[in-house]
């Protein structure tokens, strides 16, 4: 049919098909590589040309209530050396000569480890000042290459350790505010890129470009005030070097609000020794928060408040007390051995028996205390928004293996645990018309959707008012209705409980057999602005009244002053 | 008989004459060159305002550095140890060892607490009321006498 010049046609026409085809493929992968895949081979090409150093985001500051800055960020140069250019030995004489003595080293000493390694950056100093980086920049010496980073300041010195934490080499929160708010505080880190030779080295002319920009991290503001919670480290210092205690607690709190102005515990750490090798971890713990104790003889509030708003009996309701209390097979005896015979409620307080909770407990019953002690926050975690919180440990009637005298020595504080925070929190509602608090310690945040605030937040009515304010002045007769006691503030009508158990805890975190002495008070009564707890660890018997009363009655009318609360009696005030 | 005459009209000199190849190239030429120039210019002010920016860039975050050391700075001289420090070596001050309240019996002054300049501004407060509007500037007032303004 075909000729053999329409055969060769159709062979030719077949091979410009071919080539077509192949042409469109060829066409068809070009542009698939450069308009589809284009952000791959991209990077392929930068990676292959260009090496990558991250650049640390500013971290945000942590400022007290009024804004004064407790810890803050400045800027600071890591110096870094090229050891391509101290190769030779000419060179490298020449840049250690400068280099060195800005930041603290001998040459010689540089020199030689800069040369334990042929190629790559030598980080030679973290985080140098950024006056001195921007003098070393200057003088342009052989080989440096300093790198933009920051450094944790600490305004206040060693001030509230434990609550705020600290930052690791990475800059990364590792304990307190700095690891619980770490997002906000710490930002985003970028990058820049930076040429460099086929072995890895740093180009000395090489083009530098930025990559991703960091993005400074934001401030946290605590409610926490600087100067009651310097008040209030001193004191715990002195009375811990006075009385010889292992140790102690301070809360200070907003009766209204729940705010928290202070915190302070020890043994602690301090952030201008930080050694992150310390084997002893357990220094590094908020103990307000995450540690638990008996709240001891603190708890018969709790005990006669629960008794009073179920209507069984009142501040003046009467029991015989024989200086004992049989509960089965055990007996229960006051903590002095005494037996006072016809006693009230308020003289239950006011001598702190066992005996008087343990039939106080009997009159309400376990399951009415037990849910009584669970609208406390007794057993709960408060949410206050650290971490490292526990829950409590509480043994109800629901519970295994409890037994009746499980009611009766809960009654008077003992065989349950909370935290120093739980129990200031439990203590505050009965201070506070019988409404309990969640107690917060962050007030304001910056994130990146714009400031968050925190405010007062109602978790639920423990007691009814009236009840409440029978046990406020209950407690306010615990302190001023009994001659000598040790935490009769001068010039202000206050109110408090005291509180012994055993079981301190050591440096190391481990528990003792010592005592733990504590107090709550709170002031003025007419209308509290500031409830306290103090809580101080023994290894012998020491009372809550003898060395944990007397620190509230010494801090007590400086925070007033400094909070403007007027005396209710100028001229005691004196 | 008159002879009419007529000359033939000259053919249009430039519209007719067909411009030379040589022009053309010239002018092409000239464009390239403009054009190529008109871009290294480009290139040239692009590159110099990129090193203008760079520095700027530099020199904001080096005065941001300043700025957050000062802030640093301040932090620390307002710290309370440091206050403290300096109440006790340079004013020679100890801790108060009694504090004395002043009970004040007599009643507040009835005439204005506040200068003049602030009363309107604290009655607005009080009233819970927008400040007034600040003044208009002189070219707004200038502007406002224009009829179609």
């Amino acid at each position: 049919m075909f000729g053999l010049r329409g055969r060769m046609h159709a062979r030719l026409i077949a091979l410009a098909g071919v080539f077509a085809v192949a042409g469109l493929l060829l066409a068809a992968r070009v542009a698939y590589i450069q308009l589809v895949d284009d952000a791959r081979y991209k990077a392929e090409a930068r990676n292959e040309h260009y090496g990558q150093q991250v650049v640390r985001a500013a971290r945000g500051a942590i400022l007290d209530r009024n804004g004064f800055p407790l810890a803050t960020t400045v800027n600071a140069y890591d110096v870094y050396i090229n050891r391509a250019d101290w190769a030779d030995d000419a060179a490298a004489l020449k840049g250690a000569a400068v280099i060195a003595p800005a930041i603290g080293r001998q040459p010689a000493e540089l020199i030689g480890a800069v040369r334990k390694d042929k190629t790559g950056l030598y980080l030679a100093y973290s985080a140098l000042d950024f006056d001195k980086g921007t003098a070393l920049q200057a003088a342009k010496p052989v080989g440096l290459r300093l790198v933009e980073t920051t450094r944790r300041q600490y305004p206040e010195g060693d001030l509230a350790s434990n609550l705020l934490g600290f930052v690791g080499r990475d800059h990364t929160g590792l304990t307190g505010i700095e690891l619980d708010f770490d997002k906000e505080l710490g930002g985003t880190p970028g990058t820049i890129y930076f040429e460099r030779d086929s072995i890895g080295n740093r180009l000395s002319l090489g083009a530098e470009r930025p990559g991703q920009k960091a993005t400074p991290g934001g401030n946290v503001r605590l409610t926490i005030d600087r100067y009651i919670q310097r008040l209030v480290e001193s004191e715990l210092d002195q009375q811990i070097a006075r009385t010889g205690a292992l140790g102690g607690t301070i809360i200070v709190m907003q009766p209204k609000t729940g705010a928290v102005m202070a915190m302070a515990s020890r043994p602690g750490f301090k952030l201008s020794q930080l050694d992150l090798n310390d084997p002893n971890q357990a220094l590094f713990r908020n103990r307000a928060v995450t540690d638990v104790y008996e709240p001891g003889s603190v708890f018969k509030l709790v005990t006669a408040a629960t008794a009073i708003d179920l209507g069984v009996v009142t501040p003046n309701s009467t029991y015989n007390d024989t200086g004992y209390a049989q509960i089965g097979t055990s007996t229960i005896r006051n903590w002095d051995y005494s037996a006072n015979g016809t006693t009230t409620v308020t003289q239950i307080l006011q001598r702190s028996l066992n005996t008087g909770a343990v039939w106080m407990s009997g009159l309400v019953g376990a399951d009415k205390f037990y849910a009584s002690v669970k609208k406390f926050g007794i057993g709960d975690a408060t949410g206050v928004g650290l971490s490292g919180e526990p829950d409590g440990l509480v043994r109800t009637n629901a519970d295994p293996n409890w037994s009746p005298v499980d009611l009766a020595t809960n009654s008077f504080g003992q065989g349950i645990a909370a935290t120093p925070l739980q129990v200031l929190t439990a203590i505050n509602s009965l201070v506070n018309g019988g409404k309990l608090m969640r107690p917060y310690i962050v007030q304001e945040m910056d994130t990146p959707g714009g400031a968050k605030t925190f405010g007062p937040q109602l978790v639920r009515q423990t007691v009814k008012p009236e009840t409440a304010a029978q046990v406020a002045d209950m407690m306010n007769q615990v302190v001023e209705g009994v001659a000598g006691e040790q935490a009769q503030t001068k010039g202000y009508h206050v109110g408090g409980k005291t509180g012994t158990t055993t079981g301190a805890t050591l440096a190391d975190g481990t528990v003792h057999n010592g005592n733990i002495a504590s107090f709550v008070g709170f002031g003025p009564v007419r209308d509290p602005q500031m409830i306290m707890l103090v809580k101080l660890d023994y290894m012998n018997d020491v009372l809550g009244g003898q060395a944990a009363a007397p620190v509230f009655r010494d801090l007590a009318p400086a925070i007033f002053a400094y909070l403007g609360v007027a005396p209710d009696d100028p001229s005691a005030a004196r | 008989m008159a002879l009419l005459h007529r000359t033939a009209l000259p053919a249009p000199r430039l519209l007719g004459r067909r411009i030379s190849a040589r022009a053309v190239l010239i002018a092409v030429a000239v464009v390239v060159v403009a054009v190529a120039a008109l871009q290294v210019n480009q290139f040239s002010r692009a590159a110099s305002t990129g090193y203008t920016i760079d520095a700027l860039t530099r020199q904001r975050a080096a005065k941001q550095a300043e700025n957050y050391e000062l802030e640093a700075q301040v932090a620390r001289l307002s710290s309370l140890s440091r206050v403290e420090s300096d109440a006790r070596t340079k004013l020679g001050l100890v801790p108060a060892t009694r504090t004395i309240y002043v009970t004040v019996n007599q009643p507040l002054p009835s005439g204005p607490s506040l200068p003049a300049r602030f009363q309107e501004q604290a009655a607005a407060a009080a009233a819970n009321l927008p400040p007034p509007p600040p003044a208009p500037s002189l070219w707004k007032r200038l502007l406002q006498l224009l009829p179609f303004y």
